[in-house]
């Protein structure tokens, strides 16, 4: 946001009565699309309780924890991104090329399974890096920049795999990336998502990276001239972003037990909502993981909900549309009262 | 300003990668090396090129041109909703005036303008898994997917014992196929088997995730499910991924697929699926490029070219006439 | 230890197509502090941007405390100690306090952040300064003048020895630029030498030990404190004399129409019974200090933003103005304080800015646009307010402030407005396009177009207005005429927080 689009209008006489208020205010108000996003979550799990009572059972709940694992996964790592003011629509065929490698490196290079899994999460990472180089150095806008990266990781997906899925029956150990049950009753994957959220909230909040993707989404100009080497910050947004991606990527790959070519193509949208119903601006400078985990699990289980009560999925596609229409409608409401 | 201009810019960018995001097309072509210059070429559009089946069918219909000698090429948009994009490739085809077209139709009607003018080119079309509504093409090689569906509900309901209830992970509402595998199937339950109910129908789109979380929810629904039916691929393959990730006990709920791919088959083998209906998408592959040639070198092709569909299950996966159908 | 801290020679920097500096040359001492004075495009923030390293001198050389330096990157000028406060906010509004201070110094262990120390070191440097600031609230919560704060601790958290300030005071009130003037007395006891960018001549004389004046990217000299005059400064600035202290020439008398009249007016925010009248040919100034309501007056009579309740009548009729276009339908036009933002179409022409609100006249029934009957008008306009423009067809963006000024006059008076608010004309408009700016509305009113002008500047109001109301808080403090008007009086309404209302009617 540019600086001088800042509340001009703001009284300029304020006592010190007021400002304390208004510094109060702001922080409920930065509170509030958080709180709005957690109450809209519990009103859902309640109302689907009631309406079926096979919706509140372990087995129902655990189901939608492990559906919300890959989108959620993906919406952490751009939730970075989006704070800062940009956007990464190539994080769902991404997450394909990554299933794609890890399966090449596993299955057609018989490489240890660490090596493998690590090798599909730096395929990730490698995009988000390339992706990152565009954005701040060539100056390429994030959303021609990541729109080229999705067909290019997409189209990549098809060659690299030969148009079919690879199937990791030669690894057994794979499958327990995302199926194994450490603790039992709860799928690996959902685990992976709680500590990649609080992960994510740690670098988000306490490091320096996480200030400085703050700061670019606040206003990146006056980031470059108070010393911040902004270039080299963007790209390492990205790049962590990307190691989400090549994260997920091994997660649907291992749950799938294959990687699938032709999926991934409209997961980034999904993810993308999960982070703006959550709470973060699409403008950059504000947004919260503790809200983009809301807001994936918002989405799962309303989609899991509606399918419990056997809605038709056309009608399914229409609640989710709107719930995403007014939460963002919500959250621009809260910003306009903020400038009176 | 700058953020208002910033707003406007993400949406129509999100509306472009919505547009853009399902365009990619791929074109896969094939050429037997046959250097004669005079090599006669067929053009063949697809509904699709990424689905194991798609695949399937190319390479019947590789196998046959290279039997025949001539030139096949096979291309099909990205996903099955992109009607324009498969009409630009048809209007390309013909504008490379080929000897022969084979197509199969995303929609029955849009494709009608362009078959006449492929009569018009003087280019003999016949198609393949799904027609147009149009007296220009000279045959069709599919599968009766109704009859298929009718076959899948008589299995499931042997296999249930004749009651209970079952439920359908569907991959397209729209799209002929997933129609006619699902009517079929419903049609055939309700005129043989009142005692099976069908207690819900969702779409996962042939997404392997998507339609393991449908089947878990019906599952987790209706507890006393008894069968599930994915009508295709992608959709079998999310039912044995939602009965496995559930832990439950096999047989518990009988899993009844469409197609065959190496992952069905491997579910079968271990016995989390009961079976199957397979076509013979390398057998349409085949009947396609034979009918074509049949009709270059003036030969009327027989106008409906049933390539049948079949049962398949653990018993029968390695019996000779199954496995030359089935594709991994 | 000498006193020179700073001595800059013979500075050039050219963009493409223009010489922004040419052979530019001053000095800077140990605890003075140097005003650098010109009109807008004098080369001043370009020569500051050189000293802050964000442009790089095609010529010239910076000795920094006797030393010839290379200032390449904002680092560098961190590291030697030039801060710049620049004229645009700088700072992160979605941070706090403290972050934005330290923000690419933030002290860590490994990649974490130390909070708390953060935190700490901000609170001390604000209580260093006297800045009352909570170090952990977020900047956009902040008033511009407390953000304006934020930007000066920031600045002197590099420990600087150079600080240059670019029109500090443009959004601070009186008390906040006495708060920021005694800080600039304890920097200059420290040692510290300050640059000093402003447009406010009584500023000048305050704070300022020498002047050095700049004109059209030329040295053009240097005023020891004890030598300089304000209109002297001014003929520096615009090489020429202008006259000070002028008062209107016309009167308007009250037999002369209403056109305008407000009554009752209050929003849910702010306004509080706002009530007036606007007559023909009239100049109605507003004035007060920044957020007492001016231009909430004027955005809730044109709709802009929702009233609670209150009437107004044009030309003696009851109207309802729901939104700014049925204002405009009413011969209602506001021309807004922000014109980059509100105002222009920057990236667009001159004619299409002119014909923007008037287009419907020069379109058919098929929506064609009729385009030369629409130049001739942009071009009369051009000429009568003599726009500085190679041709109506030139880019607005490259047009100066005072031009893009008349562009927006240019705009409403194409749309036949009758009734003009003007919210801070000459914000940003150098001293000589003031002139020019003041001329046309007198012009303006003496065709009988009605004004009213929301002005910042009291030497401005006493100068145009016939009569001038004094806004405090939300609420209509004082009506002044003319003649019984002074700066000292409009400064007593205006500081009138409470509720006694004292109308001095006409």
């Amino acid at each position: 946001m540019n600086a001088s689009t800042v509340d001009t209008r703001a009284p300029k006489i304020v006592d010190p009565e007021t400002k304390k208020t208004r510094s109060v205010s702001n922080f409920l108000q930065a509170k509030l699309q958080q709180s709005l996003a957690f109450a809209t979550l519990v009103v859902l799990l309640i109302f689907f309780s009631f309406a079926n009572t096979a919706f509140f059972t372990w087995s129902n709940i655990s189901g939608i924890l492990l559906s919300t694992a890959v989108i959620g996964i993906l919406a952490l790592g751009t939730t970075f991104v989006i704070i800062t003011g940009g956007i990464d629509l190539s994080i769902g065929t991404g997450m394909t090329l990554a299933a794609v490698m890890t399966g090449i490196f596993l299955v057609n290079m018989d490489l240890p399974l660490i090596v493998g899994v690590l090798g599909g999460i730096a395929t990730g990472g490698l995009m988000g890096f390339i992706s990152g180089f565009n954005i701040a150095v060539l100056k390429l806008p994030p959303f021609i920049a990541t729109l080229a990266m999705m067909l290019i990781a997409q189209g990549l997906a098809l060659v690299i795999s030969g148009v079919r899925p690879i199937y990791f029956t030669s690894v057994p150990d794979f499958k327990q990336i995302a199926l194994g049950t450490a603790i039992p009753g709860l799928p690996n994957a959902v685990l992976i998502l709680f500590g990649l959220a609080f992960i994510a909230y740690l670098v988000l909040s306490k490091t320096i990276l996480g200030r400085y993707t703050f700061a670019l989404g606040s206003n990146e100009e006056a980031t470059r001239l108070s010393g911040v080497d902004t270039r080299r910050w963007k790209i390492m947004v990205y790049t962590f972003s990307g190691l989400f991606t090549g994260i997920a990527g091994v997660v649907i790959a291992s749950r799938l037990d294959s990687a699938q070519p032709q999926l991934g193509s409209g997961y980034e949208l999904q993810a993308i909502a999960a982070v703006i119903i959550g709470g973060t601006s699409l403008l950059g400078g504000r947004g919260s993981i503790l809200g983009t985990l809301i807001g994936a699990l918002i989405m799962s289980v309303l989609i899991n909900g509606l399918r419990i009560m056997s809605i038709q999925t056309e009608w399914q596609n229409v609640v989710v549309g709107a719930v995403i229409l007014v939460a963002v409608f919500s959250d621009s409401l809260r910003r306009r009262k903020a400038i009176f | 300003m700058k953020s208002r201009t910033r707003v406007a810019v993400i949406a129509v960018a999100a509306a472009a990668a919505l547009f853009l995001g399902g365009c990619a097309s791929g074109s896969n072509t094939a050429a037997p090396a046959a250097g004669n210059s005079k090599e006669l070429y067929i053009a063949l559009i697809s509904k699709g090129f990424q689905h194991q089946f798609w695949q399937a069918v190319k390479k019947g219909a590789e196998q046959r041109a290279a039997k025949l000698g001539v030139k096949v090429t096979f291309e099909g948009p990205a996903s099955e909703t992109e009607v324009d994009a498969q009409l630009q490739m048809l209007q390309a085809a013909i504008d490379k005036k080929p000897d022969a077209i084979g197509f199969a139709a995303l929609d029955p009607k849009a494709c009608i303008p362009l078959l006449d003018a492929a009569k018009a080119a003087k280019i003999p079309v016949v198609e393949f898994d799904a027609g147009c509504d149009s007296t220009v093409p000279l045959s069709i090689a599919k599968t009766d997917s109704k009859a298929a569906g009718a076959l899948a509900a008589d299995n499931m309901a042997r296999l249930i014992g004749g009651k209970g209830e079952v439920g359908i992970v569907g991959h397209s509402q729209i799209n002929s196929t997933g129609v006619e595998r699902r009517d079929g199937f419903v049609n055939q339950i309700k005129a043989k088997y009142p005692d099976i109910k069908i207690v819900d129908i969702q779409y996962g789109d042939g997404d392997h995730l998507k339609s393991a979380d449908i089947a878990k929810a019906m599952i987790a629904a209706h507890p006393n499910l008894k069968g599930l039916y994915g009508t295709n691929e992608g959709s079998a393959i999310g039912i044995v991924n939602a009965v496995g990730e559930l832990g439950l006990a096999k047989g518990k709920v009988t899993v009844v697929g469409f197609d065959s791919g190496q992952a069905q088959m491997d579910a079968i083998t271990s016995g989390v699926m009961a079976g199957a209906i397979t076509q013979n998408p390398i057998g349409i592959g085949e009947q396609t490029v034979q009918a074509a040639y049949d009709a270059i070198k003036g030969k009327t092709p027989e106008k409906i070219i049933d390539t049948g569909f079949f049962w398949y299950d653990a018993k029968n996966m390695t019996e000779a006439n199954i496995a030359a159908v089935l594709y991994k | 230890m000498s006193t020179q801290l700073l001595t800059v020679s013979g500075i050039s920097k050219s963009f493409p197509g223009v010489k922004a500096l040419q052979d530019v040359q001053f000095e800077l001492n140990r605890g003075e502090v140097l005003a650098l004075v010109g009109e807008n495009g004098a080369g001043k923030s370009s020569l500051m941007k050189i000293l802050s390293g964000i442009y790089s001198k095609d010529s010239g050389t910076i000795l920094f405390e006797g030393q010839e330096v290379d200032i390449d990157s904002p680092k560098t000028a961190q590291k030697l100690g030039i801060s710049i406060i620049h004229q645009e906010m700088n700072l992160m509004p979605h941070l706090t306090v403290a972050q934005n201070i330290f923000i690419g110094r933030e002290p860590r262990v490994g990649i974490f952040v130390r909070e708390r120390l953060l935190s700490r070191q901000a609170s001390e440097l604000l209580t260093r300064l006297g800045i009352d600031l909570d170090p952990d609230t977020l900047v956009e919560g902040l008033t511009v003048a407390k953000q304006q704060m934020v930007e000066i601790a920031k600045a002197l958290s590099f420990d600087a020895k150079v600080l240059i300030m670019d029109e500090p005071t443009s959004a601070l009130t009186v008390a906040e630029t006495e708060t920021l003037f005694t800080l600039i007395e304890a920097l200059k006891a420290t040692g510290t030498g300050i640059i000093y960018i402003s447009h406010r001549m009584d500023e000048l004389r305050r704070i300022t030990d020498r002047v050095t004046v700049l004109r059209d990217g030329h040295y053009i000299g240097t005023l020891e404190k004890a030598d300089f005059s304000i209109p002297k400064v001014i003929e520096m600035m615009v090489g020429r004399p202008i006259e000070e202290g002028a008062r209107p020439t016309t009167r308007v008398r009250e037999a002369d129409d209403i056109v305008l009249k407000v009554e009752g007016l209050n929003t849910r925010s702010l306004l509080k019974d706002v009530s007036f009248e606007l007559r023909r040919g009239e100049i109605l100034g507003f004035s007060g200090l920044m957020g007492a309501g001016r231009t909430e007056v004027a955005r809730a009579i044109i709709g802009a933003d929702p009233r609670t309740s209150g009437t107004v009548e044009i030309n003696g009729k009851a109207v309802s103005i729901k939104k700014p276009s049925d204002a405009v339908a009413l011969g209602l036009g506001y021309l807004s304080e922000d014109r980059k933002q509100f105002g222009l179409l920057l990236e667009q022409d001159v004619n299409t800015n002119i014909l923007l609100a008037s287009l419907k006249d020069y379109t058919d029934g098929l929506g064609f646009v009729h385009t030369n009957k629409g130049k001739q008008t942009s071009r009369r306009y051009v000429d009568s307010l003599r726009i500085k423009t190679p041709s109506i067809s030139s880019t607005t963006k490259n047009l100066s402030g005072g031009n893009q000024q008349k562009v927006v006059i240019a705009k409403w008076l194409a749309r036949d407005c009758d009734i003009l608010i003007f919210d801070e004309p000459t914000r940003g408009i150098d001293v000589g396009a003031k002139e020019e700016i003041y001329r046309l509305l007198n012009d303006l009113a003496a065709e009988g177009k009605s004004i009213i002008m929301i002005s910042s500047e009291l030497p401005e109001v006493l100068k145009l207005a016939h009569r001038i109301i004094v806004m405090a808080n939300g609420r209509i403090t004082g009506v002044l005429d003319n003649e019984e008007a002074s700066q000292a009086k409009i400064m007593d309404f205006a500081t009138r927080m409470g509720h006694e209302k004292e109308a001095v009617q006409l």
